[in-house]
């Protein structure tokens, strides 16, 4: 299989698989790369349920980001790590499914979805059908198949501060090109869902960098990112606005919500709950 | 099961909860959301958000609504050639709607009428029966289960 084809896949090997119901996987992170964020770690944990959804309706149909009750985002992976992905299936059809599932480093947990439902839309409009049935195959077989990523391309914000530490906001050009979307997907190339987190992770992270520390020996960490929803396809070159406002301050907890919008449309939401980590 | 076996007033009953659920998957004010609120034109709401309020009202009643239920039943005992013809409501399906969703509007059952434009139809009360349904179906299984 083409390398580029494989380049935002992030599930090696399915290591055991219960139609419908359960699947586990694995994914080794390239050494190379510079970093491998929380939201790509979601993205495996997403693929992993793909794969088990797209098996359950013969690859007819396949799931897109759509919604997460929570991510817990528990903690980091490094290149060169390995994660270890889980996934369970509570329901799927040709319209939707809906899983949980998780993330391991060295036997601890880094991520964990709750309740995500991801809508189904018909796989012969996104990718080949028996390409894909191809690469699952290979995936249940050892060694399972080689990843493509090379890292990922500058994604850097330019926040500007509308209301210093209470609404934060930044415009973002999707990339017209970028070698993800030979993946993502091949027949309809469409900017991650996971990625989007990821800028959203960023405007928080600047939000929060002016807001005062909840003590001396602490600084606010980001431990679960809620009610993520996504709810039209972002394709290339594609302008978007994210605005980060603080819902909901005290000493113990903080709560931004993040959205973005392409013109007056509402893209995708999410509320960031923070709480209070001590500085190592 | 009919849709007029359920009345307005066990609909309202569970309106406030419905209306909660509802506000926060379309990111409105509880207020907005009214029983005769068209989900679509009246509170924006898209295909992803009809299925994020059916998994909320799953886990906010413990129910379990199979989606794409709502049609199901409102076609009740016409075939789906009676029902609908080259993807426009048929007279007899238009008849069927209007008994089954009786709580919408008169004036918003519009001729000819597409099925991809039904959910177009479907108000905050339409979902408040849809749970009751759903609801009443558990119960009525559950000798046979236990």
């Amino acid at each position: 299989m083409d390398p580029h084809s494989r380049a935002f896949t992030f599930v090696d090997r399915i290591v055991s698989f219960e139609p419908a119901s359960h699947i586990v996987g694995r994914y080794s992170i390239p050494a190379e790369i510079a970093e491998f964020p929380q939201s790509l770690i979601s993205e495996a944990i997403g693929q992993l349920a793909a794969l088990a959804a797209m098996s359950a309706v013969d690859f007819k149909s396949r799931p897109v980001a759509g919604l997460a009750e929570c991510v817990e985002l528990l903690g980091t992976a490094q290149p060169g790590q390995t994660l270890e992905l889980s996934a369970e299936l509570a329901s799927v059809d040709g319209e939707a499914v809906s899983y949980s599932g998780a993330a391991f480093v060295d036997g601890l947990p880094v991520v964990r979805l709750h309740h995500c439902v991801g809508p189904m839309v018909p796989m012969a409009e996104f990718a080949d059908p028996d390409v894909v049935r191809g690469a699952f195959a290979a995936s249940l077989q050892a060694p399972g198949l080689t990843g493509g990523f090379t890292g990922l391309p500058c994604l850097l914000l330019a926040p500007e501060i509308i209301e210093p530490g209470r609404c934060h906001r930044a415009r973002w050009t999707v990339p017209a090109s970028a070698p993800f979307f030979a993946d993502h997907f091949p027949r309809r190339p469409v900017f991650p869902g996971s990625l989007l987190m990821h800028l959203k992770l960023q405007l928080a992270a600047s939000l929060v960098s002016v807001l005062p520390s909840p003590d001396n020996r602490s600084r606010w960490t980001v431990r679960s990112v809620n009610d993520v929803k996504l709810r039209a396809f972002i394709p290339p070159g594609e302008s978007l606005d994210l605005e980060a406002t603080l819902k909901r301050h005290s000493a113990d907890a903080a709560t931004i919500f993040v959205q973005s919008r392409n013109n007056s449309r509402i893209i995708g939401g999410a509320r960031i709950e923070l709480t209070p980590a001590l500085i190592p | 099961m009919s849709n007029n076996a359920i009345t307005h007033e066990e609909a309202m009953a569970i309106f406030p909860k419905v209306a909660e659920l509802m506000a926060d998957a379309l990111g409105r004010d509880v207020e907005e959301v009214k029983p005769e609120s068209s989900l679509i034109d009246d509170l924006g709401a898209e295909s992803i958000d009809f299925l994020d309020i059916i998994f909320r009202l799953e886990r906010g009643f413990k129910v379990k609504i199979p989606r794409g239920k709502i049609v199901e039943e409102a076609r009740g005992d016409l075939s789906e050639a009676e029902f609908e013809k080259a993807g426009v409501v048929t007279d007899a399906g238009l008849q069927r709607l209007k008994q089954f969703l009786n709580e919408v509007p008169a004036e918003r059952f519009q001729s000819p009428l597409h099925v991809s434009d039904l959910p177009r139809l479907f108000t905050a009360e339409t979902f408040c029966r849809m749970v009751i349904r759903e609801q009443r179906a558990a119960q009525a299984q559950a000798p046979q289960t236990a």
